[in-house]
């Protein structure tokens, strides 16, 4: 766990994380407060990324459940492994069959067997999804529900209890409760409003693209081989850029490209034909591109 | 870390009076966020205003749209400044220095306790109407002339006598005592008063501003409101997605399908183990959007597109024209820019007259000529305009075609009703064909309707 807020920055750090005071301070109280966190904030901000490094930070195990419409309990829980079941009927067939042997009438075989039941749906025959993997894990685990906002308002609900007591309630097993609690982050791209009880069982953290002095130091991390000039500018030129008014804006992501790029170009400075030659590795829009081209002497230094 | 004399029960009062601002601006924070906020800031220090106000903000705030709010309501409270040296609760611990300055008065610990604790609860006790219509002066005249108040005994109740007397007798006053001692309670009481009654009303004050701009007639907004509300309209709309979006979820599933689940429970010979349920269809009408953007309503059409362009999720299509006297489709203007860009090249353009004035007849016959592609009979037709025509052919025809093509014809109007069917106004023509012609005056007159368009 970490110890401070400013060990968390420093920590994630090491992991090639850049991340606010903000973000930082919630990561740490969720961890001090057993609580998960549901993470919102634009496209490639890095939120997934959060989750991953946090986890290789603290040599936590990773389990990433990404969620679609129509994810349901058998991939996100458990499943009876059905082939296993029937595999095993199979080989127990004469075991079965002699113990019957003495049941007159169908009904009694019938309830014979149904108190053997339990042995067909022990944990030999469970197969654990993401969250009771995480459950069950003896083993400190991040589980990371990527993208709850493409699943339905359902699962949702059933995710309800798990993230207050870190239990599941399985009929023919009973209740687990988990040894370690794992430690929870949930991510949104708010496609869809989450309900107010799942809000309440989690800190929330809105991440918004960084600072200029952030996303300088992320490029700086990520891209060594660009000079520190050309970061400046190219970070400074990115901001501008947002400011318009885009169809998409450039994420963390496509910064980190265009830095590349323009590594490998050997450019030391962002001159404003280059920059117009390589928008198209940070904007996806034609239109966006005219834009920014139409604005090219408030965007770009040179 | 903070200083010893404000004690811990001071403090949490603190956080209860800024929750009850946050709620007061119109931010939700239940019991289980509250109690989080406690339990959280046990794990920090106040002395880093980051830390400080991420830990207020991650356990309360649970709606990024109420984010602004919320940063607004901590600058208002905690104060603007960085992290103050040693604390960061700025206005507790000014006011506890303040209150110290009158251990010079010869109060006691005690007595200073018991004072911090009678204004409190004097404050606590007074009606909104007090806070905005008395003065600061006003409101210290009451609190001395509170009979609980008044029948301190000792020091305190000396000193507050004093300062009553001294009142009521002018500044002059006789009553024989060191005049600066009195001046000085006065002023360290006015200032406790004026910063309490400050701090109480900064959520009402964002709230009512927020009502006062989306209840204002949207032709008498100036035009640094409508800056304002160009911000509001984008939060509020949010808000109004999120919640009509929550609502069809919970709709999305109808009664029980008998067939189905008879069918699907032959196997266990017909005993219904597993029920089914209808899919209802989530209804996600098509919208057509017709704008007059002519001088009398184009600020309305503003807000309308706005809107409706925030809201665009919700719909399975939609699709909007501007007309003066010339019908023209600005659909794709919003597909390449965010709205309010759109917006100013719309109304930059010049394309949308033809001769002079508004001319509805004209327009709706050039919409059935060159858009009839786009009227289905799931399609809802919403007209904004206040039927203006100067004195020109109605085009009655097209327009009882389009009403006939769709499912829904709205007219929202912006012009008074009584003034509906004055001068060159042809507002009854219209609205016998139309499944409802309103009046809308405000934003949230305009909100209203959309919200509507869901239920029904
Ligand atoms: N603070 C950061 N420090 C370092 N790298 C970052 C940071 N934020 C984002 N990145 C980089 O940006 C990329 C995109 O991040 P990520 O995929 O986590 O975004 P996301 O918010 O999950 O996006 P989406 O909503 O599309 O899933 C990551 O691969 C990562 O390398
Ligand atoms: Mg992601």
């Amino acid at each position: 766990m970490f110890q401070s807020v400013d060990q968390a920055i420093a920590s994630l750090e090491k992991e090639k994380y850049i991340c606010s005071k903000e973000i930082a301070t919630t990561v740490y109280l969720a961890m001090k407060m057993e609580k998960p966190i549901l993470v919102e904030g634009p496209a490639g901000v890095g939120k997934t990324e959060l989750g991953k490094v946090i986890a290789s930070s603290l040599g936590m195990d990773l389990l990433r459940l990404q969620c679609y419409e129509g994810l349901d309990e058998a991939k996100a829980l458990y499943e009876w492994e059905y082939a296993k079941q029937l595999l095993y009927t199979q080989i127990l067939k004469d075991m079965l069959g002699s113990m019957l042997s003495n049941e007159k009438t169908l009904a009694d075989a019938v309830k014979k067997l149904s108190g053997e039941e339990d042995v067909f749906f022990s944990d030999k025959f469970l197969l654990p999804r993401p969250i009771l993997m995480s459950i069950m894990s003896k083993k400190p685990t991040l589980l990371l529900i990527d993208e709850i906002d493409k699943s339905d308002s359902e699962f949702e609900a059933f995710l309800l209890e798990f993230l207050s007591d870190f239990q599941v309630s399985i009929p023919e097993i009973g209740t687990v409760r988990a040894a370690i609690k794992p430690f929870v982050l949930l991510t949104s791209n708010n496609a869809r409003e989450m309900s107010d009880a799942l809000k309440r069982r989690c800190l929330h953290l809105y991440i918004d693209y960084p600072s200029q002095e952030l996303e300088e130091k992320i490029v700086t991390l990520k891209v060594p081989e660009c000079s520190s000039h050309l970061v400046r500018e190219l970070v400074k030129s990115v901001h501008a850029i947002r400011a318009l008014q885009l169809k998409k804006e450039p994420s963390i992501s496509e910064t980190l490209d265009w830095a590349k790029a323009l590594a490998i170009l050997g450019r030391d400075v962002l001159d404003a034909e280059t920059a117009m030659d390589t928008l198209n590795l940070i904007l996806k829009y034609e239109k966006d591109i005219e834009l920014v081209k139409k604005n090219a002497g408030k965007v770009f230094v040179h | 870390m903070i200083s010893a004399y404000v004690s811990h029960k001071k403090i949490n009062k603190k956080f209860y009076d800024f929750i009850d601002i946050l709620k007061d601006a119109g931010v939700p924070v239940s019991t289980a966020e509250t109690l989080d906020l406690f339990t959280a800031l046990g794990h920090v220090g106040f002395d880093d205003r980051h830390v400080f106000r991420q830990t207020l903000r991650t356990s309360l705030v649970k709606d990024y749209t109420d984010i602004p709010v919320f940063d607004r309501c901590f600058d208002a409270f905690f104060g603007k400044k960085g992290p103050a040296k040693g604390s960061d609760l700025p206005s507790a611990v000014a006011g506890a220095m303040e209150m110290e300055s009158l251990r010079d008065e010869g109060l006691s610990e005690q007595d200073l306790d018991s004072l911090t604790a009678l204004l409190d609860d004097f404050i606590e006790s007074l009606d909104d109407a007090i806070f905005f219509e008395r003065t600061y002066q006003e409101i210290l005249t009451l609190f001395l002339e509170d009979p609980v108040v008044a029948s301190s005994s000792g020091a305190l109740g000396m000193i507050i006598f004093n300062t009553r007397s001294r009142g009521q007798h002018g500044p002059m006053g006789d009553s024989g005592q060191r005049p600066d001692e009195t001046i000085n309670l006065n002023q360290v009481m006015l200032r406790q008063i004026s910063r309490r009654v400050d701090e109480r009303k900064i959520g009402t004050q964002i709230k009512d501003r927020e009502q006062y701009l989306l209840n204002k007639f949207i032709y008498q907004l100036k035009p640094d409101e409508v800056k304002e509300m160009k911000e509001l309209v984008r939060r509020f709309g949010q808000k109004l997605k999120n919640r009509i979006s929550l609502r069809k979820k919970r709709v999305k599933h109808g009664g029980i399908d008998v067939k189905r689940t008879i069918r699907k429970n032959l196997q266990f010979g017909g005993t219904p183990f597993k029920i089914y349920h209808k899919d209802r269809k989530i209804d996600r009408p098509q919208l057509v959007v017709l704008c007059d953007i002519s001088g009398s309503v184009n600020q309305y059409s503003r807000f309308m597109l706005l809107l409706t362009y925030t809201l665009q999720s919700l719909f399975s299509k939609v699709r909007t024209f501007a007309f003066i006297s010339n019908m023209v489709e600005i659909t794709p203007l919003f597909m390449e820019m965010n709205p309010d860009t759109a917006l100013n090249s719309i109304f930059g353009d010049t394309d949308f007259t033809y001769g002079w004035g508004s001319n509805y007849g004209r327009c709706f016959n050039m919409f059935v000529r060159e858009y009839s592609d786009s009227l289905t009979s799931k399609t809802t037709v919403l007209v904004l305009g206040d039927a203006r025509n100067n004195n020109q052919d109605p085009g009655l025809e097209s327009f009882i075609k389009i009403t006939e093509r769709t499912r829904n014809v709205f007219w929202l109007n912006p012009e008074k009703r009584h003034l509906w069917d004055w001068n060159d106004s042809i507002a009854s023509i219209y609205r016998e064909q139309c499944t409802e012609m309103r009046e809308v005056n405000s934003f949230i007159d305009l909100s209203e309707f959309i919200d509507k368009l869901f239920t029904r």
